[in-house]
């Protein structure tokens, strides 16, 4: 426990210190496995969720999103506290230097509010990406009927993930 | 120290623990402020009577059925359809035989947002034997309670959608007496909820 705690404190330790000193460029992230959950009707809500990994030896984070599919786009969060699921907006996810971010259900995601349209499986949705360089990153996104046997396989490896949410 | 020296000492002891004592009973009797209490099963469940798009449902017009049932709120994006798509896979993995004995029910505790029409739909999407539920507060809050479920409004600082709705995350499974079985998380595999349903069905 306490070299868990060891680790994971020099890890946030690290992971500040980087982000003070310099910022990534966006190029320098690569996203994978996106994907926009279907829902049947326009006004709910949806979510998009991929993997981000950053190549550069820098923290970046990741400070919002767009897309014209949905009136707001918010980066959210789930947190699993005595069987209670909370949902809370995020002010960013920071994808430390050489790591990674996962944006998964159940977890960190990009909450697409109040949706203009149905999300049909299938379907591609333009979906940008803000970075806290100011950089900006447009991807087309599928849009899938999620279930848990649909996910890469590596989301499924909860434990080897870092995520560093900061919630205000 | 004399005796009445230790007095005023005693007495500030003793009203300590009187006011832990009273802070810890508020805490654990008030629903909001604290989570879901373990509840056994033989205590849970139970009829009732909420309303669709079609009407009053009750639980006990799916008599002679296996039904799951799940409490939660159509804006949340995540961890409800997580449920509801684990659910219909359970659902379509069934042998044939037991396809027309199960049925699932989605409450939701958000009737503010969500209106019997717009569960429709988004049952619907997930699978034809779902039915969408919802009620007044009163009637929702009786039904959270059979169930040992919780949830709570909580607002969004700075978020467009307002409010979030905290709340247990459980499938409940209910036999075709209607006599509650057993729960499972939503992130339980379809497996494992498919051996419930079939095991109901036997």
């Amino acid at each position: 426990m306490s070299r868990l705690f060891f680790r994971s404190s020099t890890f946030a330790t690290l992971a500040a210190a980087s982000f003070l000193s310099f910022t990534a460029h966006a190029a320098d992230v690569t996203v994978s496995d996106a994907y926009a959950r279907a829902m049947p009707t326009a006004g709910l809500n949806s979510a998009a969720f991929m993997m981000l990994h950053n190549n550069s030896d820098e923290s970046i984070e990741l400070i919002g999103a767009q897309s014209d599919v949905a009136k707001h786009v918010e980066l959210h969060t789930h947190t699993h506290v005595d069987g209670v699921m909370q949902m809370r907006k995020v002010d960013g996810i920071t994808l430390p230097a050489k790591g990674m971010a996962m944006l998964k259900p159940g977890d960190n995601h990009v909450m697409l509010i109040d949706l203009n349209a149905p999300l049909a499986e299938g379907d591609q949705i333009e979906l940008t990406l803000k970075w806290s360089d100011n950089t900006q990153q447009t991807l087309s996104v599928p849009v899938k009927f999620a279930m848990p046997g649909n996910m890469p396989k590596e989301m499924k490896h909860e434990h080897s993930m870092k995520k560093e949410a900061h919630v205000h | 120290m004399t005796k009445d020296a230790l007095k005023p000492l005693q007495i500030l002891v003793v009203l300590s623990i009187v006011l832990l004592a009273l802070v810890g009973w508020f805490l654990y009797d008030d629903p909001k402020a604290s989570p879901p209490k373990t509840n056994t099963l033989e205590n849970l469940g139970g009829d009732f009577t909420l309303q669709s798009a079609d009407g009053p449902v009750s639980l006990h017009d799916f008599k002679g059925k296996a039904v799951a049932i799940y409490i939660g709120y159509a804006s949340c994006p995540d961890v409800c359809p997580t449920a509801l798509a684990i659910m219909r896979q359970a659902f379509v993995n069934l042998p044939e035989a037991y396809q027309d004995r199960v049925h699932g029910i989605f409450i939701s505790v958000d009737p503010e947002r969500d209106t019997p029409e717009k569960l429709k739909t988004y049952t619907a999407f997930f699978s034809p034997k779902f039915t969408g539920l919802t009620g007044t507060k009163e009637e929702i809050d009786t039904v959270v309670d059979q169930y040992g479920a919780f949830y709570r409004m909580v607002k969004l600082e700075n978020s467009n959608m307002g409010y979030a709705v905290d709340h247990s995350s459980r499938i409940y499974f209910i036999s075709p007496d209607g006599q509650l079985m057993t729960t499972l998380s939503h992130t339980a595999p379809p497996k494992a909820v498919e051996d419930v349903l079939i095991k109901a069905l036997q």
